[in-house]
């Protein structure tokens, strides 16, 4: 990026800066008759100079124009006007007045609002040029770049350089202009007092900026300051688990703490300054008026100057201070900008970024096989000793290689050289007569896939995650509205974006062998099976949703199967283990809530305790005559909890598993019980809600309270007519009600199969009703569109939801999927234990027949089942060819139909 | 049958006699109420132990794995405790239990029992109370046994 900010600015906009400038120019004109329209209206229509003379109409919208004195004087008449009376020039002269008036509004609206899409853009262009730049990070520089401070870098600390370009050149030049034409007249008026004018503006413009200079460093500190704590609390957040390890809360508090105060200070040094500069700038400004007073009195007393001429002087110098001040206020603005680009750029600093990332499309695309030669290969560990010294080897890909660790760094440096991770050696890799190093990032990215220790997974689903390396390009464009197509590139290109959109097509099916979204799901399955990884995906797929709209044949063939399991478990002779949810009758093996909604919540406010909150709900209650039944529930569960939970510790294991109250909300709850005790009947109202929130996640078979008879139980159901009614009614989808005939979309596959509960009463009912839901996808068929649901799955976070393990597996399947020439294992088989990865090893080279594996072992023990073995040994490197391979243990296929047994809720 | 019942229930178990009703309450409500049907296990031998179980209603009976083929050894009733000697030694499952007619019990979840023991110590010497008087009872038996 260029190092300062105006070349910036004028580069990238130069075109617009000068439009918005000519536009600003243009209005200036109409700005200044707008002025003095008023002034004519009352002189000369309302006291009626123009007709003083006994004329009774006066000319209108004459427009002439007087040269000025130094030019010779006399005028020039254009046009001679319309004569009207005086009621006719007051509305004549008016409606000009309002005809400007909507002309600056108009001029006005325009430059602002170009300023601010000028603004907007380079904004744009600013921020897309800096995240193109964190692209470009050079492994060295990413040990000391924060995340959490790049990313406030571009999201906050340009936004204000973001504002300022609309005023980058405009603001200078108009008010600029604004003051140099008052100081002219001044001039003109009296040299002298013009030369005392001109003097305290030269004084203003020399000190204010350089009592400025203290203040631009502050404001350096403090964004630095700012950014570093940005920075702390992101690290704070990130290694949370060992703050509290540690118990460190009081220092990481007082770490914060003094950062705040650090901050604090700079700023109060800031506040000091700039409003002693400010007052400072505003007594100069004062002064003027205080010499041309004084001086210039004394000269017209003396009789050297004319009274009129001084009065005119200083009528124009109260023209002047206001653009000078903002002329003022302009240059701070700038230089504080200027500051934070500066900042901003050395974060960026060039020695920091790698090359620029070349085109996308390299011209030589073959695959990576023949002879693999490295010659001379040399690395320098952290301390300067030699962990390679002059290696050298050379075999004939593809072939299954072994880099045997010798517990040293050398086998995993000696993998990331050959995945292209690391290009700080010194020597060269060769495949085929092609420099690895030259091999353009295309080629890498498509024919090396690397799977290290540490599986990096981005937020969003598990198929995302694991297509992300078919995503280099896109293959075609997807159908878009064309104006808003257009529309986007043009704003794309104007700022330096791409034109590339993310709606396009961008995953590579053919490189996968697949056809469509269906075969690559498929692809992806069977690898994730191979991994030993489809249970999970099954089970993930139960817990997921579908959208009946969006595959209305499954939502289909669900609710048959749903019909189907209810036989099967009728005639098994299984139907206690299930109770099925039944519009006519009670639940008792689901909430409270749940039966009266007889439906999943889909809006927070109706989900939980907020339930008893929402109005509509309440009124629901109100109507069906069940608010104080529920609240007397609420009495006796509180009631119920206060006396067996009484004891226990606040945050004890127990009450977050087992209490309808909180530990910390046991004190209220017992309050409220003892002004019960003593008669106080009369609730207050967030008492009654509170206690209705409780019954509402009372489950009869679960808690055994007792609650419920059959009359409530009848009551409650007919009251979940009432209450579709009135949520039906007002339009609130906040609920989408069960309906036996439907899928019920914001319910987890596993309960649109079951339409139930399964029976907390029933020993083992969990197990075989989970063993039944496997036979009955089994049949229908299903388990291919349960785990196509299963790849729906949110990873969360750095793939927080998922474990150790599942992470590893989706690494690896996602370096597999795309199928790349070189796969580069290097500890991504470490969360297995050791017979999950010897599996893993034969499934990888059994894969890998056609196509090169390297990978990184900790001991020679499975080495012989490589084609080459590679040893590190005090710095070289020793290749042996495997006297005989030994013969490879077919890959172990995982048994489908034991496959899907697992706990199901 | 509600919590209160159940409650009346463990306190007919000796080695819950001594517990306070409150922690009583507490031990049912964290509880599940399972039904066994006939011939259903409530676990096998060797299985991890993983709850204890009271009997509400019913009758189990007690099987013991030989190379003969399992052999009853005892019969439960109403109020028995069966599989709390597992949860507290940690060891798998001595005997199988299994269900000799359709039966209601009360399972406990290893878990929380551990941590109500550690929670209440009145519980815990309750427990070591009983625990004793058995140990006594065997020693007895083992007196009269090779006296005899």
């Amino acid at each position: 990026m260029e190092k300062s900010l105006f070349r910036y600015i004028w580069t990238h906009s130069k075109r617009d800066q000068l439009i918005v400038c000519a536009v600003v120019l243009a209005s200036l004109p109409f700005y200044f008759m707008s002025l003095d329209l008023p002034r004519q209206i009352v002189n000369q229509a309302i006291q009626g100079e123009a007709f003083r003379d006994g004329n009774a109409t006066a000319p209108f919208l004459n427009l002439d124009f007087a040269w000025p004195d130094w030019l010779g004087g006399g005028s020039f008449e254009i046009f001679e006007g319309f004569q009207v009376g005086r009621v006719g020039l007051l509305f004549g002269l008016s409606s000009v007045f309002l005809l400007f008036v909507v002309i600056n509004g108009g001029f006005k609206y325009w430059i602002n609002v170009s300023k601010g899409i000028l603004g907007e853009r380079m904004l744009r262009r600013m921020r897309f040029d800096l995240f193109s730049m964190v692209l470009r990070f050079t492994p060295e520089a990413l040990r000391t770049v924060k995340s959490s401070e790049t990313a406030t870098i571009i999201k906050d600390e340009v936004e204000p350089i973001g504002g300022f370009i609309g005023d980058a050149f405009i603001t200078p030049i108009f008010l600029g202009m604004q003051a140099i034409t008052a100081l002219a007249f001044i001039m003109l008026q009296n040299i002298w007092l013009g030369m005392i004018a001109l003097a305290v503006i030269a004084v203003q413009f020399t000190i204010i900026p350089r009592l400025r200079r203290e203040l631009l460093r502050l404001g350096k500190q403090r964004q630095l300051a700012s950014r570093q704590l940005a920075g702390r609390i992101a690290e704070v957040l990130d290694g949370i688990e060992v703050v509290h390890v540690h118990n460190a809360h009081s220092w990481e508090r007082a770490e914060i703490g003094q950062r705040l105060f650090t901050l604090f200070t700079i700023r109060l040094k800031i506040y000091n300054r700039k409003f002693f500069v400010k007052s400072l700038n505003n007594f100069l400004a004062q002064l003027t008026p205080f010499f041309f007073y004084a001086i210039g009195g004394y000269f017209a007393l003396r009789g050297t100057l004319d009274i009129g001429q001084l009065v005119a002087v200083i009528g124009a110098y109260r023209e002047l201070p206001p653009p000078l001040k903002e002329l003022i206020d302009w240059d701070q603005q700038r230089l504080d900008v200027q500051v934070k680009y500066d900042q901003v750029t050395q974060h960026f600093a060039e020695e920091r970024l790698g090359p620029l990332l070349e085109a996308r499309d390299a011209e030589e695309d073959q695959p990576l096989t023949g002879s693999l030669v490295g010659e001379d290969i040399r690395v320098a560990g952290p301390h300067g000793d030699m962990i390679i010294e002059g290696g050298g080897f050379q075999f004939e890909l593809p072939a299954s290689v072994a880099l045997i660790s010798n517990g040293g760094a050398a086998a995993s440096i000696m993998a990331r050289i050959l995945a292209r991770r690391m290009q700080e050696f010194s020597g060269q890799v060769r495949i085929n007569e092609r420099d690895l190093i030259q091999l353009p990032a295309s080629v890498v990215g498509r024919r090396i896939a690397y799977a290290g220790v540490d599986p990096i997974l981005f937020p969003g689903s598990i198929r995302e995650n694991l297509i992300y390396g078919l995503r280099s390009k896109p293959i075609s464009r997807s159908a878009e509205d064309k104006r808003e197509m257009d529309r986007r590139i043009a704003e794309a290109i104007r700022t330096g974006n791409p034109i590339e959109s993310i709606a396009d097509q961008w995953i590579d099916y053919e490189r996968v062998g697949a056809e469509n979204e269906g075969e690559l799901d498929r692809i992806l399955l069977d690898l994730l099976n191979r991994v030993g990884m489809g249970d999970t995906i099954y089970l993930f797929g139960l817990a997921g949703r579908i959208d009946p709209e969006r595959h209305p044949a499954l939502a289909e063939r669900l609710v048959e199967a749903r019909q189907r399991l209810r036989e099967t478990f009728q005639s098994n002779g299984m139907s206690d283990l299930v109770e099925p949810f039944d519009p006519g009758r009670y639940n008792t093996q689901a909430t409270i809530a749940e039966n009266l909604l007889f439906g999943v919540p889909v809006s927070d406010e109706f989900r939980g305790r907020n339930l008893a909150e929402n109005a509509q709900f309440r009124s629901a209650m109100d109507r069906a005559g069940l608010t104080d039944d529920l609240v007397r529930m609420g009495l006796q569960i509180a009631e119920t909890m206060a006396e067996i939970f009484e004891g226990l510790p606040p945050g004890h294991s127990l009450f977050e598993q087992f209490s309808f109250i909180g530990a910390d909300e046991l004190t209220e709850f017992g309050a409220m019980l003892r002004r019960q005790a003593r008669g106080d009947t009369n609730l207050k109202r967030e008492d009654r809600t509170r206690l209705l929130s409780l019954p509402l996640a009372y489950i009869e078979a679960r808690h055994r309270l007792g609650l419920l008879d059959d009359r409530m139980m009848s009551r409650i159901v007919e009251a979940r007519g009432l209450v579709r009614e009135i949520l039906e009614k007002t339009d609130a989808a906040g609920v989408e009600f069960y309906d036996p005939d439907r899928v019920c979309a914001a319910a987890p596959l596993r309960d649109n199969l079951l339409f139930g509960r399964i029976s907390y009463q029933v020993a083992n009912s969990r197990v075989r009703v989970a063993e039944a839901i496997a036979t009955i996808v089994r049949e229908f068929d299903l388990l291919e569109d349960v785990e196509r649901i299963g790849l729906d799955h949110q990873v969360g976070t750095a793939g927080r939801l998922l474990s150790a393990q599942e992470r590893a597996s989706v690494n690896l399947v996602r370096c597999l999927v795309k199928r790349p020439d070189i796969l580069v294992i290097d500890g991504a088989l470490a969360p297995f234990d050791e017979a999950r990865s010897q599996q893993m090893l034969q499934l990888l080279l059994g894969l890998f027949e056609q196509q090169s594996l390297f990978m990184v072992l900790p001991n020679d023990r499975q080495a012989n089942d490589f084609d080459v073995q590679m040893r590190f040994r005090d710095g070289q490197i020793i290749t042996q060819k495997t006297a005989e391979p030994a013969p490879r243990a077919s890959s172990p296929e995982p048994e489908a139909a034991q496959r899907i047994a697992g706990e199901v809720a | 049958m509600t919590l209160e019942t159940e409650v009346q229930s463990l306190r007919q178990v000796p080695m819950f006699r001594d517990v306070d009703p409150a922690r009583l309450k507490l031990l049912a409500f964290t509880s599940e109420r399972v039904q066994f049907s006939d011939g259903q296990r409530f676990f096998s031998q060797g299985d991890p132990s993983d709850a204890a179980y009271v009997i509400l209603d019913g009758r189990a009976s007690v099987l013991l794995n030989t190379p003969g083929g399992d052999i009853q050894v005892a019969e439960l009733g109403s109020n028995a405790l069966v599989g709390e000697m597992g949860i507290l030694s940690d060891t798998p499952r001595s005997a199988t239990i299994m269900a000799s007619e359709p039966t209601t019990a009360l399972r406990i979840d290893k878990r929380v029992f551990l941590e109500l023991l550690a929670q209440f110590p009145q519980m815990s010497l309750a427990i070591m109370r009983e625990l004793a008087k058995r140990l006594e009872r065997t020693n007895a038996q083992l007196v009269a046994q090779s006296s005899s």
